[in-house]
């Protein structure tokens, strides 16, 4: 591994809690995380060197940071407080704002509708069942034009802002 | 006591049987139900929470904040939908910069953020608040004479010091008193504590290694136990476990995978005597054989 190159900064960038450092590689993150199984597997540890050693290329073309299942049992176990989940949201940021291909589609839909499944559309289905009629935010334009009038004012939909127009 | 319902957006889309069940229990235990009208996606860990901390804890506090001004605490199934909330409710909390940032954020709503709205899990509230003796003392039907094992919602138990309530998040037992309150044997075996694999991107990046990692769960509980159904209390483990037996018996072609899962409400709806086409219509795997045998008392 070349290290001649690395920004030995980066994890300022990225993740800078202190307590990253005192990550010390000793695995129990991978202990029952299920992503770990995966192919490729996620591998928490080794995530939590490269944004130290600064090797930015390789994780930003890492795709593995996105399988994890946010079960959050490396949060629990890690005996160095590093918070393994919250550094995965971390990289998953840092990539997201620097390639917008990793913007998440999910994120247009709960822009255009609210949520990421068709909430409240199956009417027939849920009468059936003596459900209610559901007051969501699809039903309510003036309140879905205030919630993307919000989201407009972030980060990730100002600066992707041409994923979100509608046609 | 009354709660604001966060439905999330699978329960109310797919799973509406469980919204049915729990509208229906929850009441009759004394704990009436609001809705949140207007709410937003949580929002998943795979949306905003991966993107950026304005728009996550921006969504957050737009649904926490629609509870608030009900003045009513926020109760929750879904797991993921648990941790978001709670977690960004923990956020913000605990940083005065964050919160400001989203009172600024939500202003045109007209609604303003103060952290007092709590967010509980259903099977808290049915534990702590509602109590294990009077489930008993409520049911008409029961249990007896199943065997039932437990899939604790990792959402509700990691990280323990912001989403835990359990004494031990290693020895959780919520799930297994209420399941016994109906009447159940409730059985242990060796993976109880594993995750399902069903959240985030593991089971669509690896397809055949979240269903081998499922099937070893599944495998476990059919190897070292008499279960005759699967509780759960979180909609990604309801249809995950669920839908993945139907997956592994195209697989392996013996219909082997055959285990009813069940939402703890649901059974509970059916110890009620609530109608099981209203309460535990939707499944993959049949749940006949045990909702006959609550019928039959």
């Amino acid at each position: 591994m070349d290290f001649s190159t690395s920004d030995k900064d980066l994890w300022k960038q990225i993740y800078n809690t202190k307590d990253l450092l005192h990550c010390f590689n000793c695995s129990t993150c991978l202990s029952g995380c299920p992503a770990s199984h995966g192919d490729p597997p996620l591998l928490v540890r080794n995530l939590a060197r490269m944004v130290v050693f600064g090797l930015e290329e390789d994780l930003l073309n890492d795709d593995t940071p996105w399988a994890c299942v946010s079960c959050s049992r490396c949060e629990e176990m890690c005996p160095m407080d590093v918070k393994p989940f919250e550094m995965i949201l971390a990289i998953r940021k840092w990539q997201t704002s620097n390639d917008e291909t990793r913007v998440p589609t999910a994120i247009v839909e709960i822009y255009k509708r609210g949520y990421t499944q068709a909430v409240g559309a199956n009417t027939e289905l849920r009468t059936s069942l003596g459900l209610p009629e559901l007051q969501t935010i699809t039903k309510m334009p003036e309140m879905l034009k205030l919630y993307q009038e919000m989201l407009m004012k972030t980060p990730v939909v100002s600066e992707n802002d041409y994923m979100f127009n509608e046609e | 006591m009354e709660l604001c319902l966060f439905l999330g957006c699978n329960t109310p889309a797919i799973r509406p049987d469980v919204e049915r069940a729990i509208r229906a229990t929850m009441p009759e235990l004394g704990v009436d139900i609001a809705d949140v009208e207007g709410y937003v996606c949580c929002p998943a860990f795979g949306s905003f929470p991966s993107t950026d901390d304005d728009s996550y804890l921006a969504s957050s506090g737009w649904n926490l904040s629609i509870a608030e001004a009900k003045g009513l605490d926020i109760m929750v199934q879904c797991g993921s939908c648990y941790s978001s909330l709670r977690m960004g409710r923990d956020h913000l909390a605990h940083d005065e910069v964050k919160l400001a940032r989203v009172n600024e954020l939500i202003e045109l709503t007209g609604r303003k953020l103060e952290c007092k709205t709590r967010v509980r899990h259903i099977s808290e509230i049915l534990y702590n608040e509602v109590g294990a003796e009077k489930i008993f003392k409520t049911i008409k039907k029961s249990l007896n004479g199943l065997h039932g094992v437990i899939q604790y919602p990792c959402h509700t138990l990691f990280p323990s010091e912001i989403v835990g309530f359990e004494e031990s998040p290693r020895e959780p037992k919520a799930l297994r008193l209420l399941t016994e309150a109906l009447g159940a044997t409730v059985d242990h075996y060796s993976r109880e504590l594993q995750c399902c694999g069903g959240a985030g991107g593991f089971s669509k990046s690896s397809p055949a290694e979240a269903t081998e990692f499922a099937k070893s769960k599944l495998d476990a509980i059919i190897e070292e136990t008499k279960a005759d159904f699967i509780v759960v209390s979180c909609i990604t483990c309801l249809m995950y476990l669920d839908n993945i037996q139907k997956k592994l018996n195209e697989a392996e072609g013996a219909g082997k995978y055959k285990i009813p899962v069940f939402d703890y409400n649901q059974l509970l709806a059916l110890c009620m005597g609530f109608d099981p086409k209203q309460v535990a219509s939707i499944c993959t795997v049949p749940r006949t054989s045990v909702i006959d045998k609550i019928i039959a008392g």
